[in-house]
């Protein structure tokens, strides 16, 4: 069977003010459709910087990507937006909502970036259907400073959700919430998987990392 | 279901700017005062041009009048006297200095210079005779009613009855600068015509504004000549005087007629051309100058409103980092996020600009209104479509010089760093 996802040799070398430094040195990694892989590491290890090549934030330097059997290692801007629309969904540990817009809107955001357009019933439906889907659809009309952190990210989650992508990412999604509330918030992110997404969890939190089906720790740039 | 990217950046830009409402009526403020100044000055040009041309009519005549100068002596002033009789597209203008006042002494203003003059010369001036209750004005003789040409504006009493036989008192009207002269000056009533024996005593029956600032009086010619007895006219003898023919464009007939039978009385063809007046064309060459440096002043208030939006532009653009990345890590691509923020910088633009053309258009409006009684050149004035067009250019050009730099940043924002936690 086709992974979801399957990187082999990726690297990385991020150049600041100083030296040129590689932070990804040949990352190889395989993700199933309705698998979730957690992924730990030291701060600075490299977490971040392997999500945003996943995400088609950023591009890999070397190696190799394949979304299901598609090489998209190298892709144009265009087809890159509209593969992060399409097949991504992603989660921070900031939650990065727009303060001046409802839960609502911001869950719709994922609907209104040029990339396919849904008349506003139907977007309303997926939009509530979402919200519904992590436990906070009474919230809609709420405007995130009037919202608990835990709430916040299960907005950002519907946000993620909402187009049914193939790939969930998020980053550390729990580093700004309380023990309780960040189990509640991985359960939602795994029950993802039940309906055949595929979640990539980075995390400092081993509990949390043992909530998934793989647990892989980058060291120097690797997976040990 | 299409892409919808017309409707996302509508949505977006809508939210952006309901988000930052202050900062969009600000950036809106420094750009309509830049619009409202590119608008003033074309406005203002146009109605200065107006009013000066308005003034020129008055003593030169309107533009497009044919003129013709006719040698001030007989046969010839006779022959331009028959052929203009009675006619209204066509006048002869004869002017000379005369005295009003006690005969034999000095005027109070010799040379028929405002009153307001200083007085050039000794008391006893030049002309060796003692000073004395006397005006001296500058008397137009008309053989028809002027005002076809030059637009006097009636300011009391009544103008010139042509249609009437010709009263043995002449009737005189005055402009305001001679009305003052008589009024302060209490000057005897009787008239002399330099040369002239016979001084009579004539009858004021009206003043007008007739855009000359020396006194001056109008009189119906053939009344004139029923007055000093013999010599028509004492002053024609000065060597190269000459009467000022004013035709109405369209009198090409009457051209015809009077040039033939000046010819027939041994005027030579080539003084007699009919020039028509342009005053506008001259005038344009020294309001263009004017105009440049006012538009230049203006361009410059445009540039602080550029330099306004420009300075907004990228503090919202700094702010929106997130929000730009945001909207970038759910999808939407560089070029569209690019475009929503120029968008939004001219759709501001072009808002302002149209803001800016209706409160000049009504500044027009209410202006004229309110001072076009006692300002003719602002009558009936309309909103220059020249300053709309400017006015449109101006928001249009400014929302892309303010909003394109920002619009660049917005899409240069690198995502991963931004969402880094
Ligand atoms: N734009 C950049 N230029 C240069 N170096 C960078 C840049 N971004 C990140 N780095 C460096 O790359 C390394 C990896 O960063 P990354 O954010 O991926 O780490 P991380 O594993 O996510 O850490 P954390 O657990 O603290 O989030 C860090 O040492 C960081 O300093
Ligand atoms: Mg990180």
């Amino acid at each position: 069977m086709t992974p979801l996802i399957h990187l082999t040799g990726i690297t990385k070398t991020l150049k600041g003010q100083g030296e040129p430094r590689s932070i990804l040195s040949g990352v190889d990694l395989t993700l199933h459709a309705g698998r979730s892989v957690a992924i730990l590491g030291r701060s600075g290890s490299g977490k971040s910087t392997l999500l945003s090549v996943l995400g088609l934030f950023d591009r890999a330097d070397g190696g190799r990507y394949l979304l299901g059997d598609k090489d998209i290692t190298r892709l144009p801007e265009q087809r890159a937006a509209a593969l992060r629309s399409a097949e991504f969904g992603f989660v921070f540990q900031r939650f990065f909502l727009l303060k001046h817009l409802t839960a609502a809107q911001n869950v719709a955001m994922a609907f209104v970036n040029g990339q396919g357009w849904l008349p506003r019933g139907k977007r309303r439906a997926r939009v509530m259907a979402a919200l519904d889907l992590v436990g906070i659809a009474h919230l809609a009309e709420h405007r995130p400073p009037r919202l608990s952190g835990g709430e916040q990210q299960r907005v950002a989650i519907a946000r993620a959700l909402v187009r049914e992508p193939r790939v969930l990412l998020a980053d550390e999604p729990t580093g700004a919430l309380d023990t309780e509330t960040g189990a509640l918030v991985v359960d939602v992110l795994r029950d993802a998987t039940s309906r055949g997404c595929g979640l990539v969890l980075v995390t400092h939190d081993r509990d949390h990392a043992r909530k998934m089906d793989d647990v892989l720790e980058l060291r120097e740039g690797r997976f040990a | 279901m299409g892409s919808g990217k017309l409707r996302s950046a509508l949505v977006i830009g809508g939210q952006g700017i309901r988000a930052r409402k202050l900062r969009t009526f600000l950036s809106m403020t420094s750009l309509f005062l830049g619009v409202l100044a590119v608008l003033t000055v074309q406005a203002g040009a146009e109605i200065a041009e107006r009013a000066m041309l308005s003034g020129v009519e008055l003593t030169r005549g309107k533009d497009g009048t044919l003129q013709m100068f006719v040698p001030q002596e007989e046969p010839a002033l006779g022959v331009v006297e028959r052929t203009l009789a009675g006619r209204s597209d066509g006048v002869a203008v004869v002017g000379m200095n005369a005295i009003i006042g006690e005969p034999g002494v000095r005027p109070i203003n010799d040379g028929a210079v405002p009153f307001d003059h200083p007085r050039v010369g000794g008391p006893e001036g030049g002309s060796g005779k003692p000073d004395g209750q006397a005006i001296e004005v500058q008397l137009e003789a008309l053989t028809g009613d002027v005002r076809g040409f030059r637009p006097f504006r009636q300011v009391s009493g009544q103008w010139l009855d042509f249609a009437s036989a010709p009263a043995l008192a002449p009737r005189i009207v005055v402009n305001e600068e001679a009305a003052i002269g008589l009024r302060r000056h209490r000057v005897p009533g009787e008239m002399a015509l330099p040369g002239a024996a016979v001084h009579v005593t004539p009858q004021v029956v009206g003043v007008v504004e007739d855009g000359s600032p020396r006194p001056s009086v109008y009189v119906r010619m053939d009344e004139l000549r029923t007055w000093p007895p013999g010599s028509s006219n004492a002053d024609t003898s000065r060597g190269g005087s000459r009467v000022q023919v004013m035709l109405s464009p369209s009198a090409t007939d009457l051209v015809q007629t009077l040039r033939s039978r000046l010819i027939g009385v041994g005027v030579p063809a080539d003084e007699l051309d009919a020039h028509p007046i342009d005053s506008r064309e001259e005038l344009e060459g020294q309001l263009s100058l004017v105009r440049l440096i006012f538009l230049g002043m203006a361009a410059l208030v445009l540039l602080i409103g550029v330099a306004g939006i420009l300075n907004v532009g990228l503090a919202t653009v700094g702010e929106r980092v997130e929000e730009l990345a945001l909207r970038r890590a759910v999808g939407t691509s560089r070029l569209l996020l690019a475009g929503i923020v120029l968008a939004e910088t001219l759709l501001t633009g072009l808002l302002t600009a149209v803001a800016a053309i209706g409160t000049g258009a009504a500044g027009v409006k209410v202006g004229s209104a309110l001072l076009g009684p006692s300002y003719p050149a602002l009558q009936g004035i309309s909103f220059p479509w020249q300053a709309g067009v400017a006015g449109v250019v101006a928001g249009v050009a400014a929302g892309v010089l303010g909003g394109l730099v920002p619009a660049i940043r917005a899409a240069r924002i690198p995502i991963a760093a931004v969402m880094r936690a």
